[in-house]
Formats: structure tokens, C-alpha cells, sequence
């Protein structure tokens, strides 16, 4: 716990696979009493705009509903290149040196990070930016231009972000996980994407997807931050409004469909500690089922002392970590159990771990599933975990970044019509919808298993 | 100091600390500043109100850390802190757990932390538990051993992380693997020389209402929390307030630590011993590190960018109350290692010989105070950053001072700093990756 723990390089194009960026991405704004300002420009562009005036802080993310999901065999990898190239390498105007100079001048942060669905680019600084900053984006988003050197130059960047992540247990078994849980679906392609793919990208590879996704109608923006909304209405309208309008990419996917056998995987590497990483198939963003396996993932795994890890622990008490993360993706979605112990531990938490979440079908979960004197005594894991949900949505308050991050993915993922209010469906969950969700999604124990332990060592 | 007792007395007492105590700073960052009063046993409480979300988090700092430990009971703050959170009593930490209360700690340089984060609505229950096991822990040679364990465990997984690895070996480097250069988790040598006798003591010096602070970010009126901790913590032991040394860095006659990993990569880092952390010397730390790693048009940008030798570069900045380390680092793809290592070592040489231009300056003084406004946007973020301000001796009010620090940062006096502090002779090299030898 302590807190020097590594941290992300700053303005590294990061991946969206970081499980914390991809979480459950609800319409957090959409419980407030003053839920901002949507409106859609006559080019097709979808804008957010949300006043928190709290600190003088600007940020906008802008999203593009385009990911790994898009690529084939071929082209895997493209997307994240394009997202790079996007974001250090220039524009028709300004070469790369000049954007990263531009940036600093005006006091910004600045990032990107591609998805299995979307493409998203974040941008925060000093409120007083705001026309910099809208300006910088339109720029570099719908006036990009690279040549091929420029390419060349950022392929080594990515292939080091390659075995940056290779080097990496955790990030590593993440993707190794999601490729293994989706097979002969797009989403069970790396989003990092494939080595020779990358080596081999030429401008025009790039220019195909940038000229077929990079466009208003495919876009969301967010904006939150110190402004009046009036005004910051008026200044987007007048640099974003005079993009032309084009069609939207019509692509459709299938739905991911649910595992038909088990796939593990069980390496070793450089490292001290064991690695475990279970992943299952769980409903898409959409999905009527999505509380409820949002709610089981608290209890089981993710909130205040859950009851995955309690379990765990009996059996094998070097279990240091547990965490579970639900991924609700646009044509799927994934609930991704991980867990660090001592390695010599590793083989029988495989067991164990599969073992408990299939009987999570079977538990109870509130108190009223008990009667008599046992009920006082029960713990109520559902009144919890609906508490930490909403604990959650205070410290998402908080962040305008993420906040502006979950709106645009809400933008480009929702399908439905009246959604609901997220902690009002949350609210409705009972201890019998649990069971379900466990049984539907956990209980027939199919996964995809990845497991990092150390080498052993030459005799 | 004995503590007044009738619940009349309190109220008059906490009525006139509060008239007493500092009014609400204007700032040009928030309307409203931090503030900084005292509970009626003379525990200081930092204060910030914020409205954003219906949250509370207060953080109980302890002054000590691992500057505190002494030599070969390496791991003895983080073991005491985290003895301090056993709850003894099931049901009360199943209701923490149905409010989804969160309590955890941390062992830093110069101070432990125990945190207290939940919904503004459940502070009371949260409070009620956190004062009775904080202030009357359970410290049985059952939870030590369990302690011990996972400690042990925790120390293995550092080893996991190459930037963390690199960071830590730097500490222990300039500080001889002592005190701010100890392992936070220990060895298995000092988990094993630890004592139940060693933990008691050591939380009986510095466990104290004279030596601990609270800090506190809340939705809810600073009389309603100044309230209820005078409620909950009227217990903590008055002891005597410790001295705790803080060791100035030395720097090494040996200037390069290699530790093997069979990676992929390589991490390649240069760390420096800098001044303590004064205003002025924070302000110009600060934008040093901003300066050399942090985001796009920093100094080693281009190392990534033009000369693809990285994906990531960065830097870091860590403070005791002697001094800051500041690490410039990289991470390479193993054939590179040679060439990023010489790479690293120019920018930063050019930096030491050239210093930096009025316009270069000017950027980084806006990317700093940007950076520091996002760093401190979170409820948890700022209630840390109040607490560590108090603990450098910086005080809390730094936090809205930090701005003007930085503007009056000179061209001349930067240059000035930087010449003192990056002499490439005083560097320390750190290696992390499959060309060294076994660590030294």
C-alpha cells in the first residue's frame, strides 16, 4: 500500500484495456438534478456539455466509434496506431513537435487510449483554454496528416508499448484473457494488435480507417468543466459546426457469443509473485442483465471486504489480492476475476477460484434470504454492494475527466431508448436476480485462464 | 495536557477554537480555502469543504513513517499502522461493509495514514469503529504473524514492477537502506527481529494527540466533522511529541545500482539528490521534474518521439523533510539499453550546462500549475496532498500558496537550482533489466 506505486507515463497514448478505464461507464450524469446541455449539430456530431465549476479545469473527451473490433486478422493493430499517430504526430498545419509545443504553452494534459468499440481523445487544462483547446482537437482529429516517416517513427513507439505490456503480469494475462474469451469474434483480437501488422502499416492502411471513422457523424464530445454552458454551446457550434456532414459507418457486429469450452493458458516469466486472471463472458452494454451482474461483481469481488477473496483466503491464505471487473462492451461484455498469490498457490486457486463462482448461483445475498433469528444475524452482501455502487458515483463526481469519459462512451454505446436512471435500476436488483445472473454467466465455469507464475529455475 | 470534560465545557471550548481559528483562505483556486482548527484535545484538523459529491474522506496523518523505524526493524511503521485497522468486532465491520465505508492506511517517508473514505450520510458509524480499534488496537501476536505474512508477500510483488523497483532502489542508495531508504514492507531479517514490544512502543510515541493531524475533505460543515471527531477521538494517548530525525541524502561513492530481470525492457533511470523542500525549493523541484519528464514537450519527450527509444519516459519527484529525490527515467527495449542510457544522460547533461529559456520556463510554470489543479480535483487526492504539505513543514496553506511559489520561480533562479542540483557527477544510475549482474 504504498503510495509510490508506478504510475502511467503522462501523456502516453494509454490502452483502454487498464480495466479501471473501462468499467462499468454509466450515465453518471443522468442522476444529477441538472444533467448539462445535449445537443447534435447539423453535421452529425453528438455534444455533451456540463458545468462543474468548482476549479478552473477544462476537460474534453472526444470518442469515436471506432476499436479493435473493427480491425480484421489483417489489420489488427491499426486503430491504435492511428490513435498514436493522431495525437503525436501532427496535422496538415502543425507537425508533431508543434502540437506537443502548443500543448505545453496552454498548461494541458493530453492522451488517448483505443478500445475494443470506441477510440477516445482527452484533453484537460485551465478553463481560461477552452478555445485552445477546442481548436487543438478539431485540428488534430479531422485535419490529420502523417507521412510515412512520421509512421515509421511512432511503429517503435508502439512495438516498445508492445513489450512494455509483455513485461507486465497484469496487463498482459488482461489481454491474453479477452483475446481467449471471444474466439472468432472481433473482440477476440488484441487491442494492442498484432507486431507485423504494425511493422508493415502504411500511410494509406492508416488513411482508410482515419477517412472512414474519423468523421462527425461517428463522433461524441464532452465537455465539463468552469464554463457557462451558453457559451461554451456558442464556441463549439462555431469550431466543430462546420465540419461536413457524411454518413455513418454501417457495420454492424455479431454479439459475442458465450465460451463452449475452457481455454488456459499457463506461463512462466520473470517474475516473484503468481498471477491468476479468469475471464467470462457477461452481457453487453445494453443488456437488461447489466445491474445485476454489476451488483454480483461488487459482492463477489470488488467492494469492501467481498466475498471472493474471504473464500479464497480459507482455502489458501497467501492470497494477496482479488479484484473482479465487469466490462460491458457494445457487442459483449466480460467479467474478469484477477488474483495475485503466492505462485506455488496458483494451481489450486484455478480450481478453487472456478469452483466458487460457479456456487454464487446458489448463495444467499440479502437478508431477507434467511429467516427467523438467522436473518438478524446475516450479512446483507446486496445492501452493500448497491452502497458501494453509489459510493462509486460519488468519486466519479468528482473527476471531470472521468466523467467526461463515461458520457462519451454513453453517447456511442447506448441503444436504448429510456435507459432508465442507473441507480434507480440498480436499486431494483434482488438477491434472486443474483442468483440468475450468476447462473447464466458464472455457473457453467466455461473461461478463458491465464496464469503468470515464475520460471523455474535451471538445474 | 489534561482534556476538559463536560459536554457544556466542549461545546464552549470547540465554539471558541473554531471562532479562533483561521478563516476560510480566498483563493484564486477555490472560493473558499482550506482551513485549519483544533479539537478540543488539541488535535489539529485541516479542513477543506467541497460540495461536488456527497463523499467525506479524512485521513488521520501520524508523523513518524519510515523515517521513524530504527535501523533493522525495517517494515515496523506499516506493520503498526496496519495493526491499528484489525477490527476485532464482526458486526461492526460488517456495517462499515454494508455502508461501503472504506478504511485503509499507508506508510510513506515521512508519515503513516489511515484513511477514512465514505458517504457523507454514514460518517458517524464510520467514525464510531475508526475511533475505538485506532485508538485502543488489537495488537495480538496471532494479527502480528498474519501481518508478517502478507508483508512478506507484498515485498516479493514489488519486485514485479521495474519503475517501482528503480524508485525504491534510489531511496535506499541515498540513504544507506536506512530511514527514508528502508523497505516500507521489511525483510525477512527485520520482519523477524520485529517485536510485539517493538510495536507498542512504537505506537505509543507516535500514536499521539500531541504528534497526529487530521485531515478532511467533506461535503458536510466543518463544525458537524470538527463535532464528530472530538466525539470518537477523545482517547488517543497525550504523549510527548517525538523528534524524528530526517537524514539529509548522501550520495553514493558507488554511482550505479544494476538489479537483474529477465525482461523485455529495460528501465534505465538517473536519480539526484535536491535540496529540502522550502517553498522556493518545492516550487523549483516541482517544475524541474514537470520540466524533464512530465507529458508531451518535456525534455526527455523527444527521446520517445524523435528517437524512438521508449514509449515510456517520465519523472518523479519524491519528498522527505530533507530533501526531494528526483528520478529521470525510461523504460527500452533491451538491444536499445546502451544507446538510451548515453540519450538520457545528454538531455539531462544539456539541461545541466544550457538551463532552460524564458519561454520554456513560462510553459512549464502553466503545465505545473495545471497539472497540480487535476492532481488535487479528487476529494482523496487533496486531502493527501493537505496532509503532506503539514508533514514537509510546508503547511497545509501551501496547497493554495503553491501558485505563487511558482511564479516567483526565476529564469536565474532556476538555472541556478538546476546547475546545484543535476551535476551529471552527482548522479546515481539505476538499471533494471537483463544485462546486470545480481543486485549489489
Amino acid at each position: 500500500m504504498d503510495t509510490r506505486h508506478r504510475e502511467a507515463s503522462v501523456a502516453g497514448a494509454g490502452m483502454a484495456l487498464a480495466l479501471g478505464l473501462v468499467l462499468f461507464a454509466a450515465p453518471v450524469l443522468l442522476q444529477a438534478d441538472d444533467p448539462g446541455r445535449y445537443l447534435v449539430l447539423d453535421n452529425g456530431l453528438r455534444v455533451f456539455l456540463l458545468e462543474k465549476r468548482d476549479l478552473p479545469l477544462l476537460h474534453i473527451v472526444t470518442g469515436f466509434d471506432v476499436g479493435s473490433k473493427n480491425e480484421t486478422d489483417a489489420t489488427s493493430g491499426i486503430v491504435h496506431l492511428l490513435e498514436h499517430c493522431i495525437l503525436f504526430r501532427g496535422t496538415a498545419s502543425r507537425s508533431g513537435e508543434e502540437v506537443g509545443a502548443d500543448i505545453r504553452r496552454h498548461g494541458a494534459y493530453f492522451n488517448a487510449h483505443t478500445g475494443q468499440d470506441l477510440s477516445v481523445f482527452e484533453i484537460s487544462l485551465p478553463a481560461g483554454e477552452a478555445e485552445f483547446a477546442l481548436r487543438n482537437q478539431r485540428d488534430i482529429l479531422f485535419d490529420f496528416a502523417v507521412t510515412q516517416a512520421e509512421l515509421d517513427g511512432e511503429k517503435e513507439v508502439i512495438l516498445e508499448e508492445f513489450n512494455q505490456m509483455e513485461d507486465d503480469p497484469r496487463l498482459n494475462a488482461t489481454d491474453l484473457v479477452l483475446q481467449a474469451l471471444f474466439p472468432g469474434h472481433p473482440y477476440g483480437r488484441s487491442v494492442y494488435g498484432r507486431r507485423e501488422v504494425v511493422q508493415a502499416a502504411t500511410v494509406e492502411d492508416l488513411m482508410g480507417f482515419y477517412r472512414r471513422y474519423f468523421v462527425a457523424g461517428n463522433c461524441a464530445l464532452a465537455v465539463v468543466g468552469d464554463f457557462v454552458t451558453a457559451d461554451m454551446e456558442r464556441m463549439v457550434r462555431e469550431v466543430f459546426g462546420s465540419l461536413p456532414k457524411s454518413g455513418l459507418p454501417a457495420d454492424p457486429l455479431p454479439m459475442a457469443a458465450p465460451l463452449k469450452k475452457s481455454a488456459v493458458q499457463r506461463l512462466e516469466r520473470d517474475v516473484k509473485d503468481g498471477y491468476l486472471y479468469l475471464g467470462f463472458v457477461a452481457p453487453d452494454y445494453n443488456h437488461a442483465d447489466q445491474y445485476a451482474v454489476n451488483v454480483l461483481t461488487e459482492v463477489l469481488g470488488r467492494g469492501v471486504n467481498p466475498l471472493l477473496p474471504a473464500l479464497l483466503r480459507t482455502e489458501r491464505d497467501t492470497v494477496q489480492t482479488v479484484d473482479m471487473a465487469y466490462i460491458a462492451s457494445r457487442y459483449g461484455g466480460a467479467v474478469v476475476v484477477s488474483i495475485r498469490a503466492d505462485p506455488k498457490d496458483i494451481p489450486i486457486l484455478e480450481r478453487t477460484a472456478v469452483n466458487t463462482l460457479k456456487r454464487a448461483q446458489s448463495e444467499s445475498y440479502s437478508k431477507k434470504d434467511f429467516q427467523g433469528e438467522a436473518e438478524l444475524y446475516a450479512f446483507d452482501y446486496l445492501e452493500s454492494a448497491k452502497n458501494q455502487i453509489r459510493f462509486a458515483f460519488g468519486r466519479a463526481d468528482e473527476s471531470g475527466l472521468q466523467l467526461a469519459g463515461s458520457l462519451v462512451r454513453y453517447i456511442l454505446l447506448n441503444t436504448r431508448e429510456k435507459p432508465g436512471r442507473y441507480l434507480d435500476e440498480i436499486g431494483k436488483i434482488d438477491s434472486s436476480d443474483l442468483r440468475k445472473a450468476a447462473a447464466k454467466y458464472l455457473a457453467r465455469g466455461e473461461c478463458a485462464m491465464v496464469s503468470i507464475v515464475p520460471k523455474k529455475e535451471k538445474k | 495536557m489534561k482534556r476538559p470534560d463536560g459536554r457544556a465545557l466542549v461545546a464552549v471550548f470547540a465554539a471558541a477554537i473554531m471562532a479562533a481559528a483561521a478563516p476560510g483562505q480566498e483563493t484564486a483556486i477555490w472560493k473558499a480555502g482550506p482551513r485549519r482548527s483544533a479539537l478540543t484535545t488539541e488535535v489539529p484538523l485541516i479542513f477543506h469543504q467541497d460540495k461536488a459529491s456527497a463523499m467525506t474522506v479524512i485521513g488521520l496523518f501520524v508523523p513518524g513513517g519510515r523515517a521513524a523505524v530504527p535501523a533493522g526493524l525495517d517494515g515496523l511503521a506499516y506493520l503498526t499502522t496496519r495493526l491499528t485497522l484489525e477490527i476485532p468486532d464482526e458486526g461492526k465491520a460488517r456495517d462499515l461493509m454494508a455502508q461501503a465505508t472504506r478504511m485503509t492506511f499507508s506508510c510513506d517517508e515521512d508519515h503513516s495514514l489511515v484513511v477514512i473514505e465514505c458517504l457523507s450520510e454514514n460518517l458517524e458509524a464510520a467514525l464510531r469503529v475508526a475511533g475505538r480499534i485506532i485508538q485502543d488496537p488489537l495488537m495480538t501476536g496471532l494479527r502480528i504473524g498474519r501481518g508478517k505474512e502478507m508483508m512478506a508477500l507484498y515485498a516479493q510483488a514489488e519486485e514485479d514492477d521495474a519503475v517501482l523497483t528503480g524508485s525504491n532502489a534510489a531511496l535506499k542508495a541515498f540513504f544507506r537502506g536506512q530511514s527514508y531508504g528502508s523497505s516500507g514492507y521489511g525483510s525477512e531479517a527485520t520482519l523477524k527481529a520485529i517485536e510485539r514490544k517493538d510495536i507498542l512502543a512504537f505506537f505509543r510515541r507516535y500514536f499521539t494527540s500531541k504528534s497526529v493531524f487530521f485531515s478532511a475533505v467533506s461535503d458536510l460543515d466543518p463544525g458537524a466533522v470538527q463535532a464528530l471527531l472530538e466525539k470518537h477521538f477523545s482517547k488517543l494517548p497525550e504523549g510527548e511529541r517525538s523528534e524524528i530525525p530526517a537524514p539529509p541524502p548522501i550520495i553514493p561513492e558507488e554511482r550505479e545500482v544494476r538489479l537483474a530481470k529477465d525482461s523485455k525492457q529495460t528501465y534505465i533511470g538517473r536519480a539526484f539528490a535536491m535540496p529540502p523542500p522550502t517553498p522556493d525549493g518545492h516550487a523549483k523541484g516541482t517544475l524541474v521534474e514537470v520540466l524533464i519528464g512530465k507529458g508531451a514537450g518535456s525534455r526527455l519527450w523527444g527521446l520517445r518521439t524523435a528517437e524512438r527509444l521508449a514509449y515510456n519516459v517520465d519523472s518523479r519527484l519524491t519528498w522527505t523533510r530533507s530533501a526531494g529525490v528526483l528520478e529521470a527515467f525510461l523504460e527500452t527495449e533491451n538491444s536499445k539499453s546502451e544507446r538510451a542510457s548515453d540519450a538520457l544522460d545528454r538531455e539531462l547533461r544539456a539541461l545541466w550546462e544550457k538551463g532552460v529559456t524564458a519561454a520554456e520556463l513560462e510553459a512549464t510554470k502553466t503545465m505545473a500549475k495545471a497539472a497540480f489543479l487535476r492532481q488535487v480535483e479528487t476529494k482523496s487526492a487533496r486531502m493527501r496532498v493537505l496532509g503532506q504539505f503539514e508533514v514537509l513543514g510546508l503547511g497545509f496553506d501551501y496547497i493554495t500558496g503553491l501558485f505563487a511559489a511558482i511564479d516567483a520561480v526565476s529564469l536565474d533562479g532556476l538555472n541556478a537550482y538546476i546547475q546545484a542540483a543535476l551535476a551529471p557527477d552527482k548522479a546515481l544510475r539505476v538499471i533494471v533489466g537483463p544485462d546486470g549482474p545480481e543486485s549489489r
